[in-house]
């Protein structure tokens, strides 16, 4: 057993007794009913189930929940699907994947509003060049996978979101 | 006699197999133990008996618990087969990932067996210039003397990575489903020191 106290959206939650067996995704929907974070492929495949991890330099990265053990996130702060929306407001991201019609099913969503957003907070500390932009939207979406094929819309949402702030994401 | 025969008897095999560049058919019927440097006293030539230490730690070198993570390309292998990794992932510049697929994202500090992941809290590739894979014993051992290719290790270094490193003892210690690397750290660390001492001599 590990004593499990862990910042979840800006919430601290525990301290709660967590099994060492118990995985992210567990912790999630089961002890904590937050069922956005979705469980896929249960193989770190398909990443449907990544949150955002934040650490402690400001940056941050996504990690999938279904392969990960859930004490192994004693101490640190997660982001999860529904701590994007501030105060009933969709994100810029949120609201671009809706605008383009990015998702059907949905069920990756989560998975990829939160890498979007990683990448998002990664081209705010280092921008990286115009024509380097389709690259980087490419490799941080890759590993994704959506089963209506959504890629392209998902690609063009993250995009619009970039260039409608350039000054912020672009070098 | 038969201490004799059985040490002529392993640097016969020895000669047969270290010239094999390094595969991914793995015989089920190979050693899942290692001879200790006493093992090789019996043979006179210094030289010969320092190649036949080398010969001996090749086992865990060439094994797949060591060359999934030391592969030709960019990405690492699993399993006995040594299949590419899936999630499929690259080594990225600093061989802990690519930004968006870091290592540390499923390997956390110690396997976690539930998900089938294990896990280092240094979990990464070696290297490019240090790629195992598809070598033979004789271009592995030549490899691992290099410091341009080793790290910047001496050998005294090398004594300490493969006996001490933690990374690599996680080769001992795989967790369930992984077959471990033979024998154990430390008598793989006797032998890299055995072979040290006796002048690093490397297969042909």
């Amino acid at each position: 057993m590990t004593t499990l106290a862990i910042t979840i959206n800006g919430r601290a939650h525990g301290p709660t007794d967590v099994s060492d067996d118990l995985t992210l995704n567990d912790f999630l929907r089961e002890y904590l009913g937050m069922t956005g974070t979705k469980f896929g492929c249960g193989a770190a495949q398909c990443l449907s189930c990544a949150v955002i991890v934040d650490n402690a330099d400001g940056t941050s990265f996504t990690s999938p929940t279904c392969v990960v053990s859930a004490a192994g996130f004693k101490g640190k702060s997660i982001r999860t699907v529904e701590g994007h929306a501030k105060d009933g407001k969709l994100s810029a991201l949120q609201t671009a994947f809706i605008e383009k019609f990015a998702f059907q099913c949905g069920y990756c969503t989560a998975g990829f509003l939160n890498e979007g957003q990683v990448l998002l907070e990664r081209l705010a500390l280092r921008p990286v060049a115009r024509h380097d932009l389709e690259k980087a939207i490419a490799e941080a979406l890759d590993g994704h996978l959506c089963r209506c094929t959504g890629y392209i819309k998902y690609h063009e949402a993250v995009r619009d979101v970039i260039l409608a702030d350039p000054k912020r994401y672009l070098a | 006699m038969k201490f004799e025969l059985r040490c002529w008897a392993l640097v016969s095999v020895a000669a047969l197999t270290m010239s094999m560049p390094v595969g991914y058919a793995y015989s089920e019927t190979a050693s899942d133990k290692l001879a200790s440097p006493d093992s090789f006293a019996s043979i006179a030539s210094p030289e010969e008996r320092s190649v036949a230490y080398f010969v001996e730690l090749g086992k865990v070198l060439t094994h797949p618990r060591c060359v999934n993570c030391h592969p030709a390309g960019d990405r690492p292998r699993q399993g006995d087969e040594g299949r590419l990794h899936q999630p499929p992932v690259a080594r990225g510049a600093d061989g802990h990932g690519l930004a968006a697929m870091r290592c540390s994202s499923c390997h956390q500090n110690a396997n976690f067996d539930p998900g089938r992941v294990p896990g280092h809290p240094e979990w990464h590739l070696a290297p490019r210039e240090m790629a195992w894979e598809g070598k033979t014993l004789g271009e592995i051992c030549a490899q691992i003397k290099d410091r341009e290719r080793n790290g910047g290790r001496s050998l005294e270094d090398l004594v300490h990575h493969i006996g001490t490193d933690t990374l690599v003892g996680w080769a001992w210690l795989p967790g369930p489903g992984r077959r471990p690397a033979p024998g154990t750290q430390k008598q793989a660390g006797a032998l890299v020191g055995a072979w040290v001492k006796s002048g690093a001599a490397c297969p042909n």
